[in-house]
């Protein structure tokens, strides 16, 4: 059984009650005889001189791979061992002890099976060696974006001593902070208007020996993955024919900052059909360009305007989201006009004023301002006057009435639109209109037809170039921004070593786009660091495992190609996957798509998991003791499961816990190996999906639920009851949830009675 | 994004929004043209804050005699932020508010609704005044000087002039003839009366014209028109007196809590004392005392015990305010001149008073004589700048108080918002009978 090479050893905590619940001479027993392990000793306690004993036996005992029964795997960090052991840890503690009444039969059998599973799994888990590719990683980054959050990151990563090549699609760098007249204020007290201070980040820009700016260029393409990638910079004009090659080198990481675009203004309120009607941005280039505020139609100075907030947003239909800056930008115009004139009047009209964090101060400061009207309510009409003004008809204000007001000039507060493109519905499109012409049948046909028109807005869009399987650009959420982890990472894409930033990620201001391109800088450094250690970043980072796919036996299927939350698999023309191994988190969604069971890591396979299942002891079907096989995700469910213990929560005995990567990566073959190995039952517990997906994968626990038609498909195949397997989502606080999906679960299986396969 | 989910949830709540005018409800929308120097001269004079209102409404949900419908002073702080002067002049409800500074101190902008309703009520003494002239000088302290030095100087001339006036009017004989030890030999009775009987009038001429002027304002303004009052005026003016002797209103503030006992004190102070020498002027004609009526009257005399109380009730009143407002600004509220001449001068008319008793006992010559010229200079200040100071609070928030009722503005009565806004005079009027019952 045991490899030559290998030498195992299990360490069993007498501490934290365990001596006193279990029988640790049985447990032992286990170890050694069952399994041949061996060294197998018990230990005082798991934390501290425990641990150092620990780690002198296995220096003495020249062990290299070992098991711990004791705590919670939650409580080590991997430094605390040496490198080159295996070690693996059964929370004999929080899973057994604290949870199972002491002394049972029941208890000591749920122990003893932990401890078979996972002798079983260290035997089958291999040494790792960290992924290198053939080519040195490069250390460079792409920042795509020369407004004030690519500028921002490109002088970042270049302070901490990263090469830059900065890419703007313009011809002028500073983005639309270089538009502005002056900025609010960015510092305490938050009461009087700053140069924007663009003019000296574009210096410091040019003037640093670490930044190549590009301006007038764009993406022609971008082919590789992270440490890897190979850009190919094309013209924009400004002199030079457009998509003309202009350059081409080698990047490991990129930072998209793309920046936005203003929203078109509602069409109701005569933007366009009025001359006096203009949005906030081309208030801006007014007074940048002519210094003082006058009427478009007839050059009028202007005495008084009406700012309406939201620029009609607040019609769901027309744009649903706040862009966090336009209140700000109106309460500094409404400043412009009445600093040039004491008697000018601001009329501000708005559904909510939104001045994020210290902003606030500022927003106070313009209320205090005499000529300043900031009011609640709802503009509904525009028109033309006798006098040559406007008229805007506001009805529900705040004191409930409908109020007009006579203004020089109305001035829409435009919100933004990511510059964002969504890869994914790119490559959709593509496929569609391959399906349109070439598709099999007439009804095909049509339906890819539907698909084209409905993608229609996609066509062209493309920024980045990628030249990715999934599509050439970051696949975006609603409202069009680049996917973005938010409930663990703010810079994440689902493209691993492309990190977005700015307006472009989520609507923001200058002041925290230069924050959070700072971050993206970070981001993108730390990525090129682990891409060249050979680790995974975010969220399993310094991750040493990669998948193996044993090609020979790929039947081209295309459901990891396509599955793969993060890309990382391109295809050859038969449809094999190509991996792109530092594009890879490691979730192993790859693995629980393979029908073929051809994907696998070293510690971590489809075989391994299948023989802890094994591993177990099932009762004959007339102790009625059944045995259930629990899956959980490893970021949420798992340790929801050592909060439950932490409580003391008890449940039933009868549960087999394998932790998981992500739900994603569960593979339906173990549905079959558990059922023929006489489990009465299998639970699969993973994060939340959906729109405000906490899954850590992206899409993992929602694959592993659209994969349960598969998985009736499997039962009926072997006459079983489809209640006998469950999916569950759990988040990690509700951890008093468990005990209630166990229970109910062996509840059931009583009802249902046992897998008639037991024993067989 | 966060923000995006909850914006959603809530146009989901909101009815749907057409881009068409909605029928308005109040006739036709109004226009604005915000008056900027009113909005200047509130900012700086009392009300820096008041600005930063963001009309959520913890003034009117807080305050403890805000009526349900179309409570102040949420709506008076929008009003005032839009600069909208007229309209507050024409709001009998600033007067409703008697300044509990509930709302200031709730206020989560500390905007300080309070005081501005304090501050507005200045501006409609000063508006509704005539002559006009007379309220801009009360309201500056440059003018303090004068306005003391004209009822001293008009005062000293008659008095200097008594003997000439006595021998044109053909007025004869001592009128203190039975008097042990009197003031008259200085400041015969009959000067003093009609003197302070001819510019009492003309005060008061002031004060009607003034009020008037008001009532016709808030009457021209009032939401329902066309419909009939709900009590008779005599009933109206009876139910007002009868909450402004109560001080019911007073009772319900919390936060300015000491107003009540001080305003009380000053309250019942002066009127036993304006009383007392309303008796004494008209003793000549009143049947009632004519008699027997004696110079000076006894310590014992109930007159005179009703008089010194009083003046001790106001002595104390005032004592308690001016403390208040030094010490707990916050509470009491931002007092400005407008504030301090008035009650520095009641507080003055009080101690002069007493000091002037004090030397009368003593028979100090000529000491007596010159405390009751500065009393009487102050008593004269207080009478004949009424109309112009915020003395004339007493008469705007009592006219203001029998609007409230004679219109059925059910203020003081929180109850139930009632569904839709407005419910007529008429309606009001059926829902008090039926409650009577």
């Amino acid at each position: 059984m045991i490899r030559m090479e290998d030498k195992i050893g299990v360490f069993i905590c007498t501490g934290y009650g365990i001596a006193e619940a279990l029988d640790v001479d049985a447990l032992c027993k286990v170890a050694t005889e069952e399994y041949s392990v061996p060294f197998c000793t018990t230990v005082d306690s798991c934390e501290g001189p425990g641990l150092d004993s620990i780690n002198e036996a296995i220096e003495a005992q020249s062990l290299n791979k070992v098991v711990i029964a004791g705590i919670s795997p939650r409580r080590y960090v991997d430094h605390q061992f040496p490198t080159a052991v295996i070690v693996e840890k059964i929370a004999l503690r929080e899973h057994v002890v604290w949870c199972q009444p002491a002394g049972e039969e029941d208890t000591q059998m749920l122990a003893e099976d932990y401890l078979r599973m996972y002798i079983t799994k260290i035997q089958k888990m291999g040494f790792l060696e960290p992924f290198q590719p053939e080519e040195d990683i490069d250390t460079s980054i792409l920042v795509v974006g020369g407004g004030v959050a690519g500028i921002t990151a490109a002088l970042e990563a270049a302070a901490a001593g990263y090469e830059v090549k900065l890419v703007e699609k313009t011809a002028e760098l500073g983005g639309w902070l270089a538009k502005q007249h002056k900025s609010v204020p960015t510092r305490p007290p938050y009461r009087e208007l700053e140069d924007t201070g663009v003019d000296e980040l574009i210096a410091r820009v040019q003037a640093d020996p670490r930044i190549q700016v590009y301006t007038s260029a764009t993406t022609g393409a971008i082919e590789g993955a992270p440490g890897l990638f190979d850009v190919t910079l094309k013209s924009a004009g400004n002199g030079k024919p457009v998509d003309e090659a202009i350059d081409k080198f080698r990047v490991g990481a990129i930072i998209q900052a793309t920046g936005w675009t203003p929203k078109d203004p509602r069409e109701d309120l005569e933007y366009g059909k009025l001359d006096d009607v203009i949005r906030n941005v081309e208030l801006e280039a007014l007074v940048k360009d002519k210094g003082r505020i006058v009427r478009p139609s007839d050059g009028k100075e202007v005495k008084s305007i009406a700012f309406i907030q939201c620029g009609g947003s607040a019609a769901k239909e027309h744009h649903s989201y706040c862009s966090s800056i336009c209140c700000l930008t109106s309460l500094k115009q409404a400043l412009y006009l009445r600093e040039s004139d004491d008697d000018a009047k601001a009329y501000i009209f708005y559904e909510f004023i939104r001045t994020p964090g210290q902003y606030e101060d500022f927003y106070r400061r313009v209320q205090e301002d005499p000529g300043v009207f900031l009011t609640r309510g709802e503009v509904v009409d525009v028109t033309r006057n006798e006098d040559g003004g406007l008229t805007v008809t506001v009805r529900n204000t705040m004191p409930g009435e409908h109020i007009q007001v006579n203004v020089d000039l109305v001035v829409l507060a435009a919100g933004m639109v990511p510059n964002s493109a969504d890869g994914e519905a790119i490559r959709a499109l593509e496929d569609a209109k391959l399906k349109a012409t070439d598709g099999k049948s007439g009804a095909q046909q049509k339906e890819a037809a539907e698909k084209v028109e409905q993608l229609a807005r996609h066509e062209g869009t493309e920024i980045l170039n990628l030249a990715y399987r999934q599509g050439p650009d970051l696949p975006t959420l609603e409202y069009d921004f680049p996917d973005s982890h938010f409930i663990c990472f703010p810079y994440e894409s689902r493209r691993t070593g492309i990190y977005p930033t700015g307006a472009v990620r989520q609507p923001m201001d200058g002041l925290a786009a230069r924050e959070d391109a700072g971050g993206a800088a970070l981001q993108a450094i730390q990525c090129i660091e682990m891409t060249s250690r050979g680790e995974a970043v975010h969220p399993r980072s310094g991750d040493k495992s990669y998948p193996d796919f044993f090609l020979q036996r790929c039947t081209q299927c295309k459901r990891c190609t396509e599955e793969c939350p993060f890309g990382v698999l391109d295809e050859d023309a038969k449809g094999t996957p190509l991996l792109r191994a530092t594009r890879c988190r490691r979730c192993g969604v790859c693995m629980g798509a393979c029908p073929e069971r051809i994907v696998s890591f070293k510690d971590y396979s489809v075989d391994m998991v299948a023989s802890m299942l094994k591993a177990v002891n099932v009762p004959d079907e007339w102790d009625e003791k059944p045995r259930i096989a629990a899956f959980l995700c490893e970021n949420d469910a798992f340790p929801a499961l050592d909060l439950a213990g932490q409580h003391r929560i008890q449940f039933s005995p009868f549960v087999r816990v394998i932790p998981v990567r992500c739900l994603g990566s569960f593979n339906l073959v173990w549905v079959t190996e558990a059922i023929s190995a006489g489990y009465d039952g299998v639970i699969l517990i993973g994060c939340k999906y959906g729109d405000d997906y906490q899954c850590h994968f992206v899409k993992g626990s929602e694959l592993a639920a659209s994969r349960q038609t598969n998985v009736r498909e499997k039962l009926e195949q072997m006459s079983m009851e489809n209640e006998r397997v469950e999916l569950h989502q759990l988040q990690i606080s509700e951890y008093e949830r468990i005990p209630e999906i166990f229970n109910n679960f062996a509840e059931l299986i009583e009802e249902i009675g046992m897998n008639p396969f037991k024993g067989m | 994004m966060e923000t995006a989910g909850r914006t959603s949830q809530v146009e989901q709540a909101a009815e749907p929004k057409s881009p068409q005018i909605a029928p308005v409800e109040n006739g036709k929308p109004v226009s604005i043209e915000p008056d900027l120097d009113f909005i200047r001269v509130l900012s700086t004079q009392g009300a820096a804050s008041f600005k930063e209102c963001f009309q959520c409404g913890t003034c009117s949900a807080t305050c403890p005699i805000s009526p349900a419908e179309n409570p102040f002073p949420r709506k008076e702080m929008a009003w005032a932020s839009w600069g909208m002067r007229d309209r507050l002049l024409r709001d009998p409800d600033v007067w409703l508010c008697h300044h509990c500074n509930d709302c200031s101190t709730q206020c989560p902008r500390g905007a300080r609704p309070g005081d501005l309703l304090a501050l507005i009520r200045r501006e409609v003494v000063v508006h509704y005044a005539v002559p006009h002239f007379l309220a801009r000088w009360v309201n500056d302290p440059r003018y303090a000087p004068l306005l003391l030095a004209i009822p001293a100087v008009l005062l000293g001339l008659a008095l200097m002039l008594r003997e000439p006036l006595q021998d044109a009017l053909g007025i004869t004989g001592n009128t203190g003839g039975k008097i042990v030890f009197s003031f008259s030999s200085v400041f015969p009775h009959w000067l003093l009366n009609s003197f302070f009987g001819f510019f009492g009038i003309l005060a008061f001429v002031g004060a009607f014209v003034g009020v008037v002027r008001f009532w016709r304002a808030i009457m021209a303004d009032r939401p329902d028109q066309t419909s009939a009052p709900v009590k008779g005026m005599g009933a109206s003016i009876i139910a007002a007196l009868k909450k402004v002797i109560s001080h019911e209103n007073f009772t319900s503030c919390t936060t300015a809590r000491a107003r009540y006992p001080a305003h009380l004190g000053v309250f019942f102070g002066f009127l036993a004392l304006s009383l007392v020498s309303i008796w004494v002027i008209t003793a000549k004609f009143n049947p009632l005392i004519s008699s027997d009526f004696v110079y000076p009257f006894s310590l014992l005399s109930p007159w005179k015990i009703l008089a010194n109380l009083g003046g001790f009730s106001l002595l104390l009143g005032s004592m308690w305010m001016i403390y208040d407002r030094l010490e707990f600004s916050d509470n009491a509220g931002e007092s400005n001149y407008f504030d301090w001449i008035f009650i520095w001068t009641l507080f003055l008319v009080a101690v002069t008073g007493f000091a002037t008793e004090f030397m009368h006992f003593l028979r100090l010559e000529p000491h007596r004589h010159i405390a009751y010229f500065i009393h009487l200079v102050f008593v004269f200040t207080v009478l004949i700048y009424l109309p112009y100071s915020k003395f004339a609070h007493v008469i705007y928030r009592t006219t203001a108080m029998v609007f409230a009722e004679y219109t059925g503005r059910n203020w003081g009565v929180p109850t139930p918002v009632a569904p839709g806004n407005g419910v007529s005079g008429s309606q009001r009027k059926e829902e008090i009978e039926n409650g009577e019952k």
